[in-house]
């Protein structure tokens, strides 16, 4: 375990909203902030292990060829598409789809397909849609925002394929397995 | 909660099956090697960001978001809204409630969808948090430039989608 130059960001961030909180309301303020991390922190721990765990699984399952020739560089709209729907139907927060994620930039999809695929996730994942935005929002709102959100991932990952030419916005090379 | 945990380590469990009559014990414990490996850089940043979100959470002026992202706003609250959706920390469980808030408070249906399109691709605190650490400051550059646009086009088109139907 290395502390390193994001964690002291992390660090900071974290005492600097201590301190607001204590202005704001005294150590009331602050305990409450505590015990709320510390609930959210046992509560994503599980589904945290099993994202990871399905990271490196789906690793071993797909083949390279396989993942590059249907979410490579050259797989157009298609491609889109279905890392769209795959980004969609992906269950779980950022501990899950971000091992599922780095699972796939290794197998060798591009990134307009690895963006559609987080954006998808992020707009229109089916399981916050159902756990989270329908119960809050209601069910006008949320078919509203889900209805003008669904070409939005296609969107993104077009404009990620031609940002990467630029050599400004070059991805690194995936990282070997 | 339970049950969304239950599905997902369901597909765990039918994740490693394949694996695991295609290359044994060897194939499990690789795919539990590679999660380590992911799951390192997250050990210490994880904790510390629920902490600074949660802090957060704590101090934030809803009632001032309320009054500059109502729905006579226009463009401009949608603009604003994109930003301070961005900036929200938190996950859905302190986003979706906060979402809320303001809604009922008074603010407009598009500027509070660019808000939730804003906090669902933004997210300053997963970007640090998740993000960075695993698909490293390159990928990350790239996503938000190719998503900056994305939370007014979702105001503006629930703007319109809104004229249609009323």
């Amino acid at each position: 375990m290395r502390f390193k130059t994001s964690d002291i960001v992390f660090l900071g961030l974290a005492c600097a909203g201590g301190l607001a909180c204590w202005y704001q309301g005294g150590w009331p303020f602050v305990i409450a902030g505590l015990a709320e991390a510390v609930g959210l922190l046992l509560m994503v721990m599980p589904q945290l292990v099993a994202g990871l765990l399905m990271g490196g699984l789906i690793a071993r399952l797909v083949s390279r060829d396989k993942v590059a020739s249907l979410l490579g560089r050259q797989s157009g709209i298609r491609g889109l598409l279905l890392a769209s729907a795959a980004g969609a139907v992906t269950p779980g927060g950022p501990f899950t789809s971000f091992p599922i994620v780095h699972a796939l930039w290794v197998a060798g999809a591009d990134a307009g397909a690895l963006i559609a695929y987080l954006t998808a996730w992020a707009l229109i994942g089916l399981n916050r849609l159902i756990v989270w935005e329908l119960p809050f929002m209601g069910v006008e709102f949320t078919l509203v925002r889900v209805l003008v959100s669904l070409p939005l991932p296609i969107l993104a990952g077009l404009i990620a394929r031609m940002l990467v030419r630029s050599p400004l916005l070059a991805m690194k090379k995936a990282p070997a397995e | 909660m339970i049950a969304a945990a239950l599905v997902i380590w369901a597909i765990v469990v039918a994740l490693a099956v394949p694996v695991w009559r295609r290359e044994g014990a060897h194939g499990l414990k690789a795919a539990s090697q590679s999660a380590l490996d992911t799951g390192r850089a997250l050990m210490i940043r994880l904790p510390l960001a629920l902490l600074a979100a949660s802090f957060l959470m704590q101090v934030l002026p809803v009632a001032k978001l309320v009054s500059i992202i109502g729905p006579q706003s226009g463009l401009t609250g949608i603009l604003l809204a994109s930003v301070i959706g961005g900036l929200m920390p938190g996950g859905p469980m302190t986003s979706f409630p906060l979402a809320l808030v303001v809604l009922q408070g008074g603010a407009g249906v598009p500027q509070i969808t660019a808000l939730i399109t804003g906090w669902s691709v933004f997210a300053l605190h997963r970007v640090l948090a998740y993000e960075a650490p695993i698909m490293g400051w390159r990928f990350v550059g790239l996503r938000l430039a190719s998503s900056l646009i994305l939370p007014v086009a979702a105001g503006l088109g629930a703007q319109a989608l809104l004229i249609l139907i009323h």
